[in-house]
């Protein structure tokens, strides 16, 4: 009996003092967590725009989003890069149904209409697949760059100018949906989205 | 006790986080720095209790060192802990694995010699796939069926170029 109470003690003692070693250790690491957060974010979402092309911190003052909803896709954040104080590019976040989730894009769209290029922020396509979608290598989103909303914004195989990542058909014209869809958006919302204040 | 019991207790994390030469080294570490502390935590135990306590006390000290170490990774490595995804928590099952496998005599020595055995294969596997991925175009290495097979042709080259043990003519004498 004895010997129980002091097991009992001493595992309750090792319990109390894991919690509370992880309890401290996730206040102290708590605010670098934070940033690091905040920093991947800013590179997945501001990578599309060219180095230099702006200069202030479009991340932190987000646009107003009018009539968000699109048909296949959904603009979830829109933010505007200036560079001495004129736009330069509208980034719009977008996110779109892919094979087996959601599939969510940073776009920079320049100020003429133009695609700036676009770049994977979140996907759960099938490896090998559909995931290529954000492998540097294979450089499928590569081939928006520079196009606008007056192109064929199909697959080459629906008669469009696109090609597509092999064996990912579906993930393919999702996200060609998508890029055309904001494309729309930004030609529907362009003065407000240009000229609008930014709204907190 | 067979050395292949112990990579059998590490195969998960092996196969699944050693994409990259980077992600090898940092899942390589990481069972190193668990499974190490996770032992020197339980040192001090392992007289005192009985053994259904020793068991939760090692559950609740891995609980909380696979939560300090996804948080760290967070904090200091986040893409890498993103790449990583869950298995840095799934070292747990190494570490419980090695615990029970352990000898009382010369635990230590052991110890280290598997750790470091365990990472040199992820960075030997690392540093293959994304070189047979990178370099050759062959897509199959850098996913997790492919891992298997690689550490599979690892495994026989080893066996075959072994110095010692285990040579064909010795089979069946035992």
């Amino acid at each position: 009996m004895n010997r129980l109470a002091r097991d009992a003690g001493l595992l309750l003692l090792t319990g109390a003092l894991a919690v509370s070693a992880t309890l401290a250790w996730r206040q102290w690491t708590g605010t670098a967590i934070a940033s690091a957060e905040k920093q991947l974010q800013s590179r997945q979402r501001l990578a599309v725009l060219p180095e230099g092309s702006y200069d202030n911190q479009p991340l932190d003052t987000p646009l107003s989003r009018p009539a968000a909803q699109r048909p296949n896709s959904r603009i979830l954040a829109a933010y505007r890069a200036t560079r001495a104080g004129e736009p330069t590019a509208i980034i719009l976040i977008t996110q779109a149904q892919g094979y087996a989730g959601p599939i969510v894009l940073s776009i920079a769209i320049a100020t003429d209409g133009r695609l700036i290029g676009s770049q994977v922020v979140e996907q759960q396509e099938s490896p090998g697949l559909g995931a290529r979608l954000a492998d540097p290598h294979v450089d499928w989103l590569g081939q928006f760059a520079n196009r606008q909303l007056g192109d064929r914004w199909a697959l080459k195989r629906d008669q469009g100018d696109f090609d597509q990542l092999a064996g990912a058909t579906v993930t393919s014209r999702a996200v060609i949906t998508a890029l055309q869809e904001a494309l729309s958006y930004f030609d529907e919302q362009r003065s407000i989205l240009l000229e609008g204040t930014a709204h907190e | 006790m067979n050395s292949f019991y112990w990579l059998t207790a590490s195969l998960v994390p092996v196969l699944g986080a050693t994409r990259t030469l980077r992600e090898g080294a940092a899942i390589g570490v990481c069972a190193i720095v668990i499974s190490s502390l996770h032992q020197l935590l339980l040192a001090p135990l392992r007289q005192r209790l009985a053994t259904w306590a020793y068991v939760l006390a090692s559950l609740l000290l891995l609980a909380a060192l696979a939560s300090c170490l996804q948080l760290a990774l967070r904090a200091w490595l986040l893409p890498q802990a993103i790449a990583l995804g869950h298995y840095p928590a799934l070292l747990c099952l190494q570490c419980l694995a090695f615990d029970h496998l352990l000898p009382g005599q010369g635990r230590w020595r052991l110890l280290a010699r598997h750790l470091g055995a365990v990472l040199a294969i992820c960075l030997l596997l690392g540093a293959l796939r994304q070189g047979l991925a990178d370099l050759t175009g062959l897509h199959l290495a850098s996913l997790a069926p492919g891992a298997l097979l690689l550490l599979g042709l690892l495994l026989a080259l080893y066996n075959r170029l072994r110095p010692g043990l285990a040579h064909s003519r010795r089979q069946g004498k035992r």
